[in-house]
């Protein structure tokens, strides 16, 4: 048993034409047995910044308040907002403090810059950072949402296309994995701001 | 007969007083005047901004007012780099507290614990004492909007108004006369907060609303400063409120809004002065 598969995660961040997208499952399990259908594992960190955290779901909660309370002491010594870039190197350094006890998380950073161009990074658990201009994922489905991404993807998409591609390849990739899936939750941010739509998928 | 005793923080005097805190405050009295008052629906705070140098930048934001928190923000008068170091310490402990119980600091333990630390440097270390007085504006759901000030010593209380720096006790006097006004004058004057019977301690105070505290405190800094040179530019006007979510709104404002907040007091005065 891996610590990072115990409760199941899906998490999937999609580029589009001025905008981003960010899905996630809605399933806490404890390994087989499922215990919720509703547990977050999207964040809104602020109006056009997005993270998803894959993995254990202790952590998943644990660093959603870390992040908080470090970008509101940034914003405070700063006097701005945090920009998506800054914010993954944040989460990169945090997760690195903690290299031989880390947190088993494998977060996805989602969001517009300043010039309102999309922003995607995805780590591993000791924050070691990739940037994509497509699409990144993370949780226990990765070789079924790589898959299905890579087949529906292309550039450009307007938000209401990118929404039906997001939604299609998550939906699909959870329903070979059985640690993820129970619904979910689908966010498009675009600089007028964003909607959120939840997905009705197999319950099981 | 002090020079004995003043040179450590941690040796008291022969009279038992530290003299390095009683220097320290002397410090502050000589720094840009801050006014706080309690209104009603929030807080006001009026600082003096000080330009020493037409040759200096221009602040970001502002030199004399930060925000701590979501709820709660202070005005400072002193040394400002101390004073940095303070503001830095009450950022980390109000953080660190909504981190561990998911809840916004209560007001009266964020100040006391920048109070603590203030109070360390007058008993331990010969370090010299923080040459910093703040006012604290917050608000918590426990008990609403709180007004603190705390000085060198560490020593902190709750006002419903008050002034530090610069001629503070000019200032403080023209509260105790003008501010809020009692219960069975609220009919009268459009103004709530222009009259008050000193003396009749049992009576209730009725609390002024934002924009007559904005005025008061333009009235307390007219008197603090030099009168002849106030403007816009020279004051600035700090306001906490509730917005519709519940949530603090701090609103520092802008050099057009603080002109009509004077230029209403200019007026009252003139009006006052024919009658």
């Amino acid at each position: 048993m891996s610590i990072l598969e115990y409760n199941g995660a899906a998490i999937i961040g999609m580029a589009g034409k001025n905008c981003v997208g960010i899905a996630s499952d809605n399933r806490l399990g404890a390994q087989i047995q499922t215990v919720a259908t509703d547990f977050k594992k999207v964040f809104s960190m602020d109006d056009k910044l997005y993270v998803g955290l894959a993995g254990l779901a202790s952590d998943v909660q644990t660093m959603h308040n870390l992040l908080k309370f470090r970008q509101n002491l940034y914003e405070l010594r700063e006097e701005r907002s945090v920009s998506p870039k800054v914010f993954s190197n944040l989460l990169s350094s945090l997760l690195y403090e903690k290299r031989f006890g880390p947190y088993f998380i494998e977060p996805v950073v989602a969001g517009l810059d300043e010039k309102n161009e999309p922003f995607l990074s995805a780590m591993d658990l000791i924050g070691a950072p990739s940037y994509h201009e497509d699409f990144v994922v993370s949780g226990t489905a990765t070789a079924n949402m790589l898959g299905m991404c890579e087949t529906l993807y292309k550039p450009d998409m307007e938000p209401e296309e990118l929404f039906e591609t997001l939604s299609q390849a998550l939906l699909a990739s959870v329903d070979r994995d059985s640690l993820s899936g129970w619904g979910a939750v689908v966010h498009i941010v675009t600089k007028d701001g964003v909607i959120t739509r939840e997905l009705k998928g197999r319950q099981d | 007969m002090a020079r004995r005793y003043d040179s450590s923080t941690t040796t008291f005097s022969p009279e038992g007083r530290l003299h390095q805190v009683e220097y320290a405050i002397e410090a502050i009295n000589n720094a840009g005047t801050c006014v706080g008052i309690l209104a009603k629906d929030g807080i006001v705070m009026a600082s003096e901004k000080r330009v020493t140098s037409g040759l200096l930048a221009p602040a970001k934001t502002s030199e004399k007012t930060y925000k701590l928190s979501q709820h709660s923000a202070c005005n400072v008068a002193g040394l400002t780099a101390d004073a940095n170091i303070l503001i830095d310490q009450a950022r980390l402990r109000a953080g660190r507290y909504e981190y561990q119980y998911c809840e916004p600091i209560p007001i009266e333990q964020l100040v006391e614990h920048v109070c603590n630390y203030k109070q360390a440097y007058t008993q331990y270390g010969g370090l010299r004492p923080f040459g910093v007085a703040f006012l604290f504006a917050g608000y918590d759901e426990h008990y609403g909007f709180q007004l603190y000030q705390s000085d060198p010593s560490g020593n902190y209380s709750g006002w419903k108004a008050t002034v530090i720096g610069a001629n503070n006790q000019a200032g403080k006097s023209l509260l105790k006369n003008e501010y809020g006004s009692q219960e069975e004058d609220t009919e009268e004057g459009k103004d709530g907060g222009e009259e008050m019977k000193t003396g009749d301690a049992d009576k209730k105070l009725i609390l002024p609303d934002v924009q007559e505290a904005l005025r008061l405190a333009v009235k307390v800094l007219n008197k603090t400063m030099d009168a002849t040179a106030t403007s816009p530019d020279k004051m600035e006007l700090f306001s906490m409120t509730l917005d519709t979510n519940g949530n603090c709104k701090h609103t520092i404002l802008s050099s057009d809004e603080t002109k009509e907040v004077m230029d209403s007091v200019d007026a009252e005065t003139a009006a006052a002065g024919d009658m």
